[in-house]
């Protein structure tokens, strides 16, 4: 119910709906709820660079052909792809 | 004793490895500059040290990850050295978590510890040693600051022996217990957590009971076991980090201000173009115009050179001409006068003569690589390249390439796919490296001159253009695996150091210089010998025998019919061997044409030798894009061989280089001979 309200506003996320880290607009920030991924070592590798659950996403800087996407975590930035962040859910925070 | 250095990519590892043993390892601000282990010893101690590629984790990804990986695992250093970013703390940890779970000691070098302040951090360095009862060193790489600290604190052995803190929840530790007490492999401790994990390369050592009870704790936190510890390790960082850091609120960082423009969604393709044509501007548009002819007088003894279109006269003796009338009063034969004045001061000369236009490009490339601006490159391209089957990591390879294919070549080692990383090393010697600039700066100035620049800066972006359709030929007929994830960083951009940016230059030109005097020098003699003597070896004086005659001629004259279209219909013997020389390396196209010009001797420059006066602007861009797109030098062609693994697929990939180069080239050949 909740997700499917969110998904009208196609511009902005509002804080509190649930989505995919690729969905969240520049500045905006997503609490990681779960990954549902099938690339193993991909999936590992986002472990290891600190994509856990609970952890605080802020999408930071947008290359300029809109992909791929600078993102900030645990007081660092990484640069990964906008396809590779449709495996990880978020709940909009901020 | 043995030491391994190792860190998160980009962590200054390289920078701490060249203060420590005072060598000079290329050093670059992007991630993964490191692509091999290099070992030195420690400045003043027979202690080594070995500088291992960057890894974020011990579970490896790329090739070169895994030699780290193996390093520290199977050659069980003495003491690791774990290089820390010290203002990204909390993922920089999560690798020192995992090699503290090994037998290894371990030492901590928390680096940029200078640039804390300005990221608003601050550190509780004892406090952090203490929580991870390891011992920590503050150091600045770069500023070689605290370096003599972790030496003495080495060589003392004053450091704190690895105690295997718990650092995960009872549960876990438990198992963690029950399972290192019945293994008897080396670093118990990390093969547990390994065996928790499901690791596959630790399968074999899991009992039907281990498995169970890892299901249960999967129930117990609901989530798989691999998230499990990677979760446990950041929580457990987290704490620490909490209770030894306090971070001041600040405002947005410059770095960040500078990507607003750099980066922009509107102006960054723009700013990336125009500082490409500033680059080219300067080194091939202005310097090249003021220096070419200046340092060629300095060899050949012109009285008159012509800058920006201007004659200016020109006092001094010329090398050629002085040992000429040197060899010529000591009584010298007539061919040891020419094979000094036009072969080895002729190819030597027409080689260096674009020394100071490469000098000011390998400085532009240095100041980009070091801002941190070169990352970015890689960042908004990967789009395109993504489009064309490339990760824009193989970016990186190619910017390398820029300098010399070699190293470009064997950068590749950073792309993760193996089809990918194949892909890039084909692809790799398609960019123009510094050796092929000589035949740009020749042609392009000579047919185009005040817009020499323009015609380089359209040689690269077409050399971008036939990297991208080779690519998707490649990935349609031969690779067609999926496209592989990208994940990078960005670094921060730095004020360029000068001293690495001198160290930089210095180091390429001074290997352009030592080609010049070794290879080419040796070429050139070779190839007057070969247009100085018949098949029959009869010296050619111009009165009985002529250069038409000469072994070169002959060799030039059996393959001229491959080079017949792209010239412009025309029968060139001199154009054809020189193009074949530029196997040995490519600026020795340039050298053979001047020393084949000087044994034609009709006394001036290349394009006013009778042999090489047919030379249009269509026919001059032609010739240019097969000698940089064709097979590189042998050099490079070895390199591809060992990156490849494989000798067929080196064959394969220089004939498809040469195929794509011919192509290219007969068709702007014959446009040109058509409108003419």
């Amino acid at each position: 119910m909740k997700e499917r309200r969110c998904k009208h506003n196609r511009a902005r996320l509002a804080t509190g709906c649930e989505g995919h880290l690729s969905d969240l607009a520049r500045g905006q920030k997503g609490k990681v709820l779960d990954f549902h991924n099938d690339n193993m070592a991909l999936r590992r590798r986002l472990l290891d660079m600190g994509i856990t659950k609970g952890v605080i996403i802020e999408v930071k800087k947008i290359a300029p052909l809109g992909d791929p996407i600078d993102i900030c975590l645990r007081g660092y930035e990484l640069c990964i792809r906008k396809k590779d962040m449709q495996s990880i859910d978020v709940e909009v925070v901020g | 004793m043995k030491i391994a250095l190792v860190g998160n990519q980009n962590s200054g590892k390289t920078t701490l490895f060249n203060q420590l043993t005072g060598t000079n390892q290329k050093v670059g601000n992007w991630p993964g500059v490191t692509i091999e282990r290099k070992e030195g010893l420690i400045i003043g101690t027979e202690i080594e040290i070995v500088d291992l590629p960057g890894v974020y984790s011990l579970s490896p990804y790329s090739t070169e990850e895994e030699i780290s990986r193996q390093f520290a695992m199977e050659e069980k250093p003495d003491l690791i050295i774990n290089i820390i970013d010290a203002t990204s703390l909390e993922r920089s940890l999560y690798l020192t978590t995992q090699l503290l779970e090994l037998d290894s000691d371990v030492v901590i070098a928390l680096n940029m510890a200078d640039a804390l302040e300005q990221h608003g951090i601050s550190i509780d360095v004892d406090k952090l040693s203490k929580k991870l009862n390891a011992s920590i060193v503050s150091i600045s790489a770069k500023k070689n600051i605290g370096i003599d600290r972790l030496i003495e604190l080495i060589e003392k052995g004053a450091y704190r022996k690895n105690h295997h803190e718990h650092i995960y929840d009872g549960p876990i530790e438990r198992l963690i217990a029950e399972i290192s007490e019945s293994l008897i492999v080396h670093h118990q401790r990390f093969a547990a957590v390994k065996i928790i994990e499901r690791d596959r390369d630790y399968r074999q050592l899991v009992t039907p009971e281990t498995a169970d009870k890892i299901s249960l704790l999967e129930s117990d936190y609901q989530m798989d076991s691999e998230q499990l510890i990677a979760d446990q390790r950041y929580k457990y960082i987290v704490e620490i980090k909490e209770e030894c850091t306090t971070i001041a609120p600040r405002g947005e960082s410059i770095t960040d201000k500078l990507d607003r423009v750099f980066l922009n969604k509107y102006f960054a393709l723009p700013i990336f173009g125009a500082i490409m044509a500033i680059v080219y501007f300067l080194s091939v548009g202005l310097v090249g115009g003021l220096t070419v002819e200046f340092v060629a007088a300095l060899f050949d003894g012109s009285e008159v050179i012509d800058i920006f279109g201007r004659d200016i006269p020109f006092a001094i003796a010329g090398l050629g001409p002085l040992v000429e009338s040197g060899l010529q009063s000591a009584g010298a034969s007539a061919w040891a006068i020419s094979l000094l004045i036009d072969g080895i001061i002729g190819g030597f000369g027409a080689v260096s003569s674009f020394l100071p236009q490469l000098m000011i490009l390998f400085l532009c490339l240095a100041l980009l690589e070091t801002t941190g601006y070169m990352s970015r490159i890689a960042f908004f391209l990967d789009r395109i390249f993504k489009r064309f089957g490339l990760s824009g990591k193989s970016l990186i390879p190619f910017i390398v390439g820029s300098g010399c294919s070699i190293p470009g070549i064997m950068s590749a080692r950073t792309v993760e796919s193996e089809e990918e990383r194949k892909m890039t090393i084909m692809l790799t010697p398609f960019v123009p490296c510094s050796a092929k600039l000589p035949i740009i700066a020749l042609f392009a100035g000579y047919f185009f001159a005040s817009y020499a620049w323009l015609v380089t800066l359209s040689l690269y972006f077409m050399a971008v253009a036939v990297i991208l359709l080779s690519a998707v030929l490649l990935k349609r007929f031969v690779y067609k695996g999926a496209i592989s994830a990208y994940i990078s960083e960005l670094p921060n951009y730095h004020a360029p150091s000068v001293r690495y940016v001198f160290r930089d230059v210095f180091g390429k030109t001074w290997a352009f210089v030592k080609r010049a005097g070794t290879i080419i020098v040796l070429c050139s003699v070779v190839v007057w010998f070969l247009g100085s003597f018949t098949w029959a070896f009869n010296y050619i004086d111009g009165i009985d025998y002529h250069l038409e005659n000469s072994i070169l001629a002959g060799i030039g004259n059996a393959l001229a019919w491959l080079f017949y279209p792209m010239l412009g219909g025309t029968w060139s013997w001199g154009a054809t061997v020189s193009a074949i020389q530029g196997l040995i390396a490519k600026e020795q196209v340039v050298g053979s044409l001047e020393v084949i010009a000087g044994l034609e001797g009709s006394g001036s420059d290349i394009f006013g030798s009778g042999l090489f006066s047919f030379f249009t602007g269509w026919s001059a861009y032609a010739y240019m894009i097969f000698n940089l797109f064709s097979a590189p030098c042998f050099a490079a062609i070895a390199a591809m061989r060992k990156e490849l693994g494989s000798t067929k697929l080196m064959l394969k990939a220089i004939l498809f280089q040469t195929g794509i180069a011919w192509t290219l080239a007969t068709i702007v050949g014959l446009i040109g001979w058509i409108l003419a």
